[in-house]
């Protein structure tokens, strides 16, 4: 995807507590295809921070994604890509 | 209609084709031949991959190997809705012919029986569809087609992925997974090798490389293929039967066994210790593998029950 996950609007919360990174987020449908490799990529990106030691995913479906939620700059990568948001 | 010398002189400039009557009726007809190869190749892999996705291991990748095959579905689309804007019958052309008119690559015709199977396919069929259709996209002259590939080389970028990711996963795993893995690689990867047809120096003239069809040989798009394929099989730890050379300052993939070479479909193996000739490859390519006329019939049966039913006003 030409996009990040933030700009997507899907992360809904980070939460740091010494070196123990907690995430929140979602997917933008409950049968996305992609939500194996977005749940490694975000631990693995997340890892190589320095001082993050363990990485906590929760996926939660409330609040339900919407398009409203992606960023301005969200909404331009997906346009560039020739996808109506 | 441009003469000759004009059409020439436009496909010289560099310079996109935008509607039919811009176009000679030879490059109509060879830009329609190649829309159906693409369009015929991502068809049969739906039917080819499915036998395979419902073996997945698990929900998620169930889900996944079904996107996929959506995702070769809609790819099949825009090459058929392209040729339906050209004059083709898009509803003949998929289900009222012979199921050995159809021009995908013979790999397809090899059942893939497990996930594992599938995972290399979408590693190496799917990387060798990514090195033909990235070539289409980066040069093709038909602008038309040359657009609707943007979003096709991005939705193949996740198959690849699902492939590589899935490989890497059942090498790491070790043990009879493994073993399995690479009884996959054996047979998938010199199938994959042959996917992009005679060598250069068999293959005289290119029309569709004159047209800027596309844009590289086929010698040019397998050294890609391999190289991308044999670095990435190594680094997992998974053997493939190539090299890397350098001739002349360049890195040239070579291949270990006599190409091509003997294959038993029903029994999914390679016989290295005999080499065959193009002729007999292009035999066994004409005579269709063995899951060919079934996975036609599944599209097409139900269409044709599904029209007689109707017309029955049942």
């Amino acid at each position: 995807m030409p996009i990040n996950l933030v700009d997507l609007g899907v992360i809904y919360d980070v939460r740091d507590d010494a070196g123990v990174v907690e995430v929140d987020l979602t997917f933008t449908a409950m049968g996305c295809p992609a939500s194996e490799f977005i749940l490694d990529d975000v631990r693995e990106r997340l890892l190589r921070e320095d001082g993050v030691r363990e990485v906590r995913v929760n996926v939660v479906w409330n609040p339900p994604w919407s398009a409203e939620r992606m960023t301005q700059a969200g909404r331009d990568a997906l346009e560039a890509w020739g996808l109506a948001v | 209609m441009p003469t000759a010398a004009e059409f020439d002189k436009t496909i010289k400039s560099g310079e996109l084709i935008e509607a039919q009557s811009e176009m000679t009726p030879e490059y109509l007809r060879e830009l329609k031949h190649t829309l159906v190869v693409s369009g015929d190749t991502e068809l049969i892999s739906a039917p080819a991959y499915y036998l395979a996705a419902k073996r997945a291991p698990s929900i998620n990748a169930f889900m996944t190997g079904i996107a996929i095959i959506q995702d070769e579905l809609a790819h099949a689309h825009i090459a058929y809705h392209i040729l339906e804007e050209l004059g083709e019958d898009q509803e003949k052309l998929i289900f009222s012919r012979d199921p050995k008119s159809f021009r995908y690559p013979y790999a397809f015709d090899v059942p893939l029986e497990s996930w594992t199977e599938l995972v290399v396919a979408n590693g190496m069929y799917d990387q060798a569809g990514f090195c033909l259709l990235g070539d289409i996209h980066d040069k093709c002259s038909y602008g038309p087609w040359k657009r609707g590939l943007n979003k096709v080389m991005a939705e193949e970028n996740f198959h690849l992925r699902n492939g590589r990711t899935w490989m890497k996963r059942i090498s790491q795993a070790g043990g009879s997974a493994k073993d399995e893995l690479q009884r996959a690689v054996d047979w998938m990867f010199p199938l994959s090798v042959e996917w992009f047809g005679l060598p250069d120096d068999l293959k005289m003239h290119s029309t569709q490389l004159d047209y800027r069809l596309k844009g590289l040989t086929n010698d040019q798009l397998r050294q890609w293929w391999l190289s991308t394929v044999v670095p990435y099989c190594e680094q997992i730890g998974i053997e493939v039967p190539a090299h890397k050379e350098t001739k002349d300052g360049t890195d040239v993939w070579v291949l270990d066994y006599p190409f091509p070479c003997e294959f038993d479909a029903q029994e999914k193996r390679w016989d290295f210790r005999k080499p065959i000739t193009w002729d007999d490859v292009l035999a066994r390519w004409r005579a269709r593998g063995p899951r060919n006329a079934e996975m036609v019939a599944m599209f097409q049966e139900e269409f044709h029950n599904f029209r007689k039913s109707h017309k029955n006003g049942n």
